[in-house]
């Protein structure tokens, strides 16, 4: 078998961990601002637990799996950003004209990007479990496997919302408000069982949603109330694939089979 | 019978692209052999860089077919694109990376292993004249450099069909003899070199031969002296005709 799609794949992720090296501003920022909310907001979901107000979420388990649903959200906006660079930079084109196929550049880009987000993750939960005390129910592998499905899902509705955008900053609102949104309705900063009803009634509509009963999931029960919220995510991630394959080789112009059709056929 | 030139270099017959109304390809008929640099020119919007990305597969024609090395670029993407090299117009690097990073993302991304990218590279930046900007990043580099960088992209694996989309506009003349010279020794290798320039003076020195593209079609084909000899002659004592009085009578006609 031909080592020649590896070779291009490792070029690919190279490069693109370089780039995102070159620029770490943005995910140390997201990373340090999801550390000091766990922090602010734990007393909070503390004193929410005593009341029985949300049992659903606990005091530090609450504070970690929300700020990681939501900072890895708006982390998502760094790699769509870098997605949305390859078109103003031109090099889109360059990547296309070259022997990688389109799968092939799409995962040269993602997993360096899947790495940071998951990164970005453990270091939310790991100062959780440092300084908070956070152990996961369901044991660490499983609130690894929520923290992998969750990362991938958000990678992937990223490479969805890159190839809707067309400036980055139509990218940087619609990421702004679609973080927040999911954050919102997926109970991250107010439990869900708080929330008004209609807007609990279209909570499940939000990946978030998932997400937090994933990682609530591991942390309070065990592997087993894990199956459908990760299968949820696999949907979502799907949708996101969906639109990239969809919008996104469309734009592309690549050679399609209608096309090949029309020019085998010659001028009408 | 397939001919030599069928198999080795380029051929593009009946293209046509529409954009809405608009006919950027319009009958477009191209073929440029092995070893040979075709100078295409033409007005803007003539249909230089469409034809452009139709052949490197960034376009789908609606119909008319382009060949490389014999095979059709629209039925045969994979086996098509190692075998071609494109620097379109617009700068299309990294700037935030460095020329070194540039051209090591584009060696693998052709297959070139981390030996023969190193030993290739070396050879194209010396042609190019790059060696001592290989540690800046790309956005630090001068308008010359970027547009060297960007050919030395295109040339590393060595295409068989090296499609250069204006890449001498704003360059230097150091920039520009060492660009040329470097197409020179790509098209001496036997590749197929479509060079596409508002600098007529420059075909010239490429030794090029001549196509003339207007509204969507080639509407000259040929060597430049033979091409020149079509025009009337001027009184005696007249200075002889130019490629700029060939370009003026045929895409005005």
């Amino acid at each position: 078998m031909s080592r020649l799609p590896v070779v291009r794949l490792a070029a690919e992720v190279r490069h693109q961990t370089t780039l995102l090296a070159r620029d770490p501003g943005p995910m140390i920022g997201y990373l340090v601002m999801g550390l000091l909310l766990i922090t602010v907001t734990r007393p909070l979901y503390i004193a929410l637990d005593r009341l029985g107000a949300a049992p659903a979420a606990a005091g530090t388990d609450q504070a970690a799996a929300g700020m990681a649903v939501m900072f890895s959200l708006f982390a998502l906006k760094i790699g769509a950003a870098h997605l949305l660079n390859e078109r103003t930079w031109h090099t889109w084109d360059r990547l296309r004209s070259s022997p990688a196929s389109f799968g092939e550049i799409l995962a040269g880009k993602s997993v360096p990007i899947l790495i940071a987000v998951l990164g970005q993750q453990a270091l939310l939960f790991g100062v959780s479990a440092a300084a908070f005390g956070l152990h996961p129910a369901a044991g660490w592998p499983a609130l690894a496997a929520c923290a992998l499905a969750w990362s991938a899902c958000v990678l992937l509705l990223g490479v969805g919302a890159s190839t809707l955008a067309r400036t980055p900053a139509q990218l940087s609102a619609a990421g702004d408000i679609f973080a927040l949104l999911t954050t919102v309705l997926g109970g991250a900063l107010v439990p869900v069982a708080l929330l008004p009803g209609w807007l609990r009634a279209i909570a499940p509509a939000s990946p978030g949603y998932w997400a937090l009963a994933a990682y609530h999931g591991a942390l309070t029960g065990s592997a087993s109330q894990l199956g459908r919220p990760l299968a949820m995510l696999g949907v979502f991630a799907l949708v996101g694939v969906g639109v990239a394959a969809l919008i996104g080789a469309g734009q592309s112009g690549r050679l399609r089979p209608g096309a090949r059709a029309r020019a085998a056929r010659g001028p009408a | 019978m397939t001919t030599v030139m069928e198999t080795t270099g380029l051929q593009a017959t009946g293209l046509v692209k529409h954009f809405g109304t608009t006919a950027a390809l319009d009958g477009f008929d191209l073929s440029v052999a092995a070893g040979e640099i075709a100078g295409l020119i033409g007005h803007n919007g003539a249909g230089k860089t469409t034809f452009a990305r139709v052949t490197a597969g960034l376009l789908s024609p609606d119909a008319g077919q382009v060949r490389v090395a014999g095979m059709d670029v629209a039925q045969s993407p994979a086996r098509v694109r190692p075998l071609l090299g494109l620097a379109p117009q617009e700068l299309a690097l990294y700037p935030t990376a460095t020329a070194r990073e540039n051209l090591y993302l584009f060696a693998g991304l052709y297959g070139l292993r981390r030996r023969e990218a190193r030993q290739r590279i070396g050879q194209v930046v010396d042609a190019l004249v790059l060696g001592g900007v290989l540690g800046r990043r790309v956005r630090d580099l001068s308008g010359g450099q970027q547009r060297r960088l960007q050919a030395a992209t295109a040339m590393l694996h060595r295409p068989r069909v090296l499609l250069l989309d204006e890449p001498t506009v704003g360059a230097d003349p150091v920039t520009r003899d060492a660009l040329l010279a470097a197409v020179r020794a790509v098209a001496a290798e036997g590749a197929a070199v479509v060079y596409t320039t508002h600098y007529l003076p420059e075909l010239d020195t490429l030794n090029a031969t001549l196509a003339v593209a207007d509204h969507g079609r080639v509407v000259a084909r040929g060597d430049r002296a033979a091409l020149l000899a079509t025009l009337p002659r001027g009184a005696a004592g007249d200075p002889p005709p130019t490629l700029d009085d060939l370009y003026r009578r045929l895409v005005s006609a």
